[in-house]
């Protein structure tokens, strides 16, 4: 089991403030409705109107939260996997089968919660919003902008009411439906979500095939590279579904940020390209120290052995997503990142191959001296008892 | 920097939130706030000139003209200010809807309790601020004629007679109430106003004796213990003309005594009720029951009367609190107390069934309150939108022309038998006959009595505010206050049937089918393991 970092802090708060205030909105229109006597009507009128004011700062800054952050794109809705899903749902679950869709950081909601909370952002809640002004300014028929009945209003904004209630109904229940009952919940509050090695190898799979953008917004040079990249960001695109994001300019700004190592291997095992973050992650001070040199550079000797397997099979055709693995860097110190393989094919031939890199360093080293602590501590406990 | 990011948007959320909330919160003042109005603390007895040194009131008066004299000999001009008011005229012109500009007052004005003044002037003169109506000849343009004493009063004394035209009773010593005269009391409008109809609050139901040494649970401005407002605090008075109307007998929406002139139209700390104001009178929150000390009438049932003794005399039957249910003169009655008002939207504007008028409908609207939730006062008839006013609603029946389709008014009062008063002889058709000859208006000579409905808008008896009205008493699902009332959405009270059937049929679906999808869940979990 791993810990992966999805949700971030804004949008956890905006995630807690917007479930409480739905559901202060949610309890006292109801009394005010007439479904049930709770606070007193009037109580519950100033609740939900000074709710429903806070409510809609909130909408405000997450607007600007989701614009700026490009996070909108991932309400972009799809209709892949939609019915994958419904299966999934249906029948999958109660036999123990995987969900058909992965969580990743660039990818985070599966179709159909894309869908739903797509609707309850440009449907269900500007709705509530729009009649929920009506209700608060335009009540009475009035000079100027004016409303002959209440009654399409209360309509809406009841109907509107009902969508929510159902919606946190099942909102909650799926909640349930994650790795264990609560890991879901659990995620949302501390953002990181729980998930087996499995999942996090696609999952990290996956945001390396994305972030292939990345390092092609670095390479400025020759066109022959630029062509390089340009297949695998095809090859990327199409396994991630996800053409619409990775056209976008500030998505591939945000990539770029993340620190991704590239690396292009001849089929002698020579280093033909290398960018920045690749260097810095070995710590080579300039490219050109490890251009010409042969990958053994990378590994100690009994992994070698490993990555020329893999390598081998590579030049075969094949594409590899490594777990983690072990580097040796320039002073000949350890560093620790997950590792991709794709062959590079020009003319139908297999000239060269290719992969990105993330370091994982810094957590590994973190979950050791978790270990030895633990070593520690319960070396101790058991000196104590004997 | 996304971290950052984050904390700022928060930090302000939370900044613009608590900042609107404080907003909301603004503190209830420990008293109520109100303008054009001075404190009873603050009141000084106003230099009012001590009366009883002037010699004129010293010399002992004939009769009443000559207090008036007297008065008018110091007070010039005074007399033209009194006969250009209603309460000297007992009508002034009025715009009806459909009938256009019409004289219309307590002269002409049929109602359904006493019904007219006409014919039975003598009688109903006695609550006239002039002496000697007795008939049509009354001279209105005589200044000698003008009562100041009734309104002016301050020792407690003065007295109209009975059936004297408004002449004062014989016992009043005249020169004694001159030398203490004052500002209008309490005491002084409520001669006429609390007695309308024929006895204590029978017609208003939130006008009558028990406000003059009222406590606060009655009515908060008139309290003795408290405020101890006179009349002419609110009916604001300026050349004998007084603020406020009575729309029994008026029609258009103009020189009204209101609350807001006190209050303003925002006096609540919460903004939600003062947005009510645009569309709920004061009144009707804020007087949730009236008649509450004393019954008023309810019903009127003039067709019963007529009914006497093996003797031929009149009875005279009370109910358990007092209040007459049954009089020859007069027919069978309802009294309540503590009555919770009906309530109509109204614009301001009424209309009347004018004696001229044909019955075109039953219950014959004697006044009609106009307004409705769609009169938005623009372009519309009044200025100003309909509110939700609280009424009190009299029903009666009373004697028609069947043929004409008129209401009549009948001749009631006489000092001797044999006049055709209905009081004295009991005989309808002679009455009937008797009134309409006085009014040179038709009768057939076949009549009948129709049921009536008039509307008194109340404006009294106002609560202390811990009494008032709260939401659930109107936004409620059943029996609110406002239940009849429904020519609008009202939230709370109103709701649409398929959407809520709809709504709660989709939650329990849903939580249905959560709760399977769970159930077969953990089951087939705990089967594996």
């Amino acid at each position: 089991m791993k810990q992966v970092y999805i949700y971030k802090f804004f949008e956890r708060f905006w995630h807690w403030m917007q479930a409480l205030l739905i559901g202060i909105l949610m309890i006292t229109g109801f009394e005010i409705h007439s479904t049930y006597n709770l606070l007193g009507y009037e109580t519950a009128v100033n609740v939900h109107d000074i709710s429903a004011w806070a409510f809609l700062v909130l909408i405000v800054f997450a607007i600007f939260w989701h614009f700026t952050t490009g996070e909108w794109r991932q309400y972009i809705p799809t209709t892949k996997l939609v019915k994958a899903q419904v299966d999934y749902y249906l029948f999958g679950i109660f036999k123990g089968a995987h969900h058909p869709t992965k969580k990743l950081i660039y990818n985070k909601f599966n179709p159909l919660q894309r869908i739903i909370y797509l609707g309850l952002k440009v449907l269900v809640i500007p709705v509530q919003v729009i009649s929920g002004f009506l209700y608060l300014y335009f009540h009475y028929p009035l000079k100027g902008f004016e409303l002959d009945s209440l009654e399409l209003v209360a309509i809406f904004h009841t109907f509107g009411a009902f969508m929510l209630l159902v919606f946190v109904i099942a909102h909650v229940y799926l909640t349930t439906t994650g790795h264990k009952p609560l890991s879901a919940i659990k995620a949302m509050v501390t953002g990181w979500e729980e998930m087996d090695d499995e999942t996090i190898r696609e999952r990290m799979a996956d945001d390396i095939e994305i972030a292939l953008l990345k390092t092609k917004s670095q390479f400025k040079g020759g066109s022959g590279e630029s062509e390089i990249l340009d297949n695998a960001l095809t090859t990327a695109q199409e396994k991630a579904g996800i053409k619409a994001i990775l056209k976008d300019n500030k998505f591939r700004d945000a990539i770029s940020s993340s620190g991704v190592g590239y690396f292009c291997i001849s089929k002698e095992g020579n280093y033909l390209e290398v960018n920045d973050s690749w260097a810095k992650l070995y710590r080579y001070e300039s490219q050109k120290e490890i251009i010409g040199k042969h990958y053994r550079l990378s590994r100690t000797d009994e992994d070698f052995a490993d990555l020329e397997k893999s390598v081998e099979k590579v030049l075969q055709g094949e594409t590899i997503n490594h777990g983690e693995v072990k580097r040796i860097c320039k002073d000949g110190t350890f560093g620790y990142h997950t590792l991709t393989l794709a062959p590079v094919v020009t003319d139908g031939n297999i000239i060269a191959f290719e992969g990105f890199i993330i370091d994982t360093t810094d957590k590994l080293l973190a979950e050791k001296e978790l270990l030895k602590k633990k070593i520690r501590v319960e070396e101790k406990l058991r000196s104590k008892n004997t | 920097m996304v971290k950052q990011l984050s904390l700022i948007l928060i930090l302000a959320f939370f900044a613009l939130v608590l900042n609107a909330q404080e907003d909301s919160e603004t503190l209830e003042v420990s008293r109520i706030e109100v303008n054009n109005y001075t404190w009873k603390e603050n009141r000084v007895s106003t230099n009012q000139a001590n009366h009883s040194s002037f010699e004129i009131l010293n010399n002992e008066f004939e009769n009443a003209h000559e207090v008036t004299e007297a008065c008018l000999s110091c007070h010039t001009k005074r007399d033209e200010e009194i006969m250009a008011t209603s309460h000297w005229n007992w009508e002034r012109s009025e715009m009806l809807e459909g009938k256009g500009a019409v004289p219309v007052g307590k002269k002409n004005i049929l109602n359904n309790f006493c019904i007219g003044v006409a014919g039975s002037e003598a009688s109903c003169m006695r609550c006239h601020i002039g002496y000697g109506w007795k008939d049509q000849s009354f001279d209105f343009d005589e200044p000698r004629n003008i009562d100041c004493l009734v309104c002016h009063d301050n020792s407690g004394t003065y007295e109209k007679a009975k059936g004297g035209a408004g002449y004062p009773s014989p016992t009043v010593n005249l020169n004694y109430v001159a030398k203490n005269v004052g500002l209008p009391k309490r005491e002084n409008c409520g001669v006429c106003h609390f007695w309308g109809g024929g006895g204590n609050n029978v017609k208003h139901g939130d006008m009558e004796i028990a406000l003059i040494d009222g406590s606060r649970e009655l009515d908060v401005h008139m309290a003795i213990e408290g405020e101890d407002m006179s009349c002419v605090d609110c009916h604001v008075t300026e050349k004998h003309q007084m603020a406020g109307k009575l729309y029994a007998l008026s029609s258009e929406n103009k020189d009204r005594a209101t609350c807001e002139q006190c209050h303003t139209d925002s006096p609540h700390a919460n903004q939600t009720i003062n947005d009510h104001n645009l569309r709920v009178a004061c009144q009707t929150c804020h007087i949730p029951e009236y008649a509450k000390a004393n019954g008023t009438k309810m019903i009127w049932d003039w067709s019963t009367a007529g009914v006497l003794d093996d003797e031929g005399n009149p009875i005279h039957e009370s109910d358990a609190d007092g209040n007459h249910n049954y009089l020859s003169i007069k027919g069978t009655f309802v009294y309540d107390d503590h009555v919770t008002p009906e309530y109509l939207w109204f614009n301001g504007i009424a209309n009347h069934q004018l004696i001229t008028d044909k019955i075109d409908t039953i219950p014959v609207q004697m006044n009609s309150l106009d307004g409705s939730y769609k009169d938005k006062g623009i372009l519309q008839k009044s200025l100003h939108p309909s509110k939700i006013w609280p009424v009190k609603v009299h029903r009666g029946k009373q004697v028609y022309d069947t043929e004409n389709m008129t209401l009549i008014q009948p001749k009631l009062w006489s000092a001797n038998k044999g006049d055709s008063a209905y009081w004295m002889d009991f005989d309808w058709d002679m009455a009937n006959k008797a009134g309409m000859d006085y009014l040179d208006l038709p009768y057939s000579g076949n009549y009948d009595f129709v049921e009536t409905e008039m509307y008194w808008p109340l404006n009294h008896m106002v609560a202390p505010k811990e009494q008032s009205l709260s939401c659930k008493d109107c936004h409620t699902r059943n029996n609110g206050r406002l239940a009849a009332l429904n020519d609008f959405y009202l939230p709370g009270r109103d709701k649409n049937k398929y959407l809520d059937g709809f709504g709660i049929a989709l939650v329990v679906m849903t939580l249905f089918g959560v709760l399977a999808h769970g159930s077969i869940r953990i089951f087939i979990s705990r089967k594996n393991s």
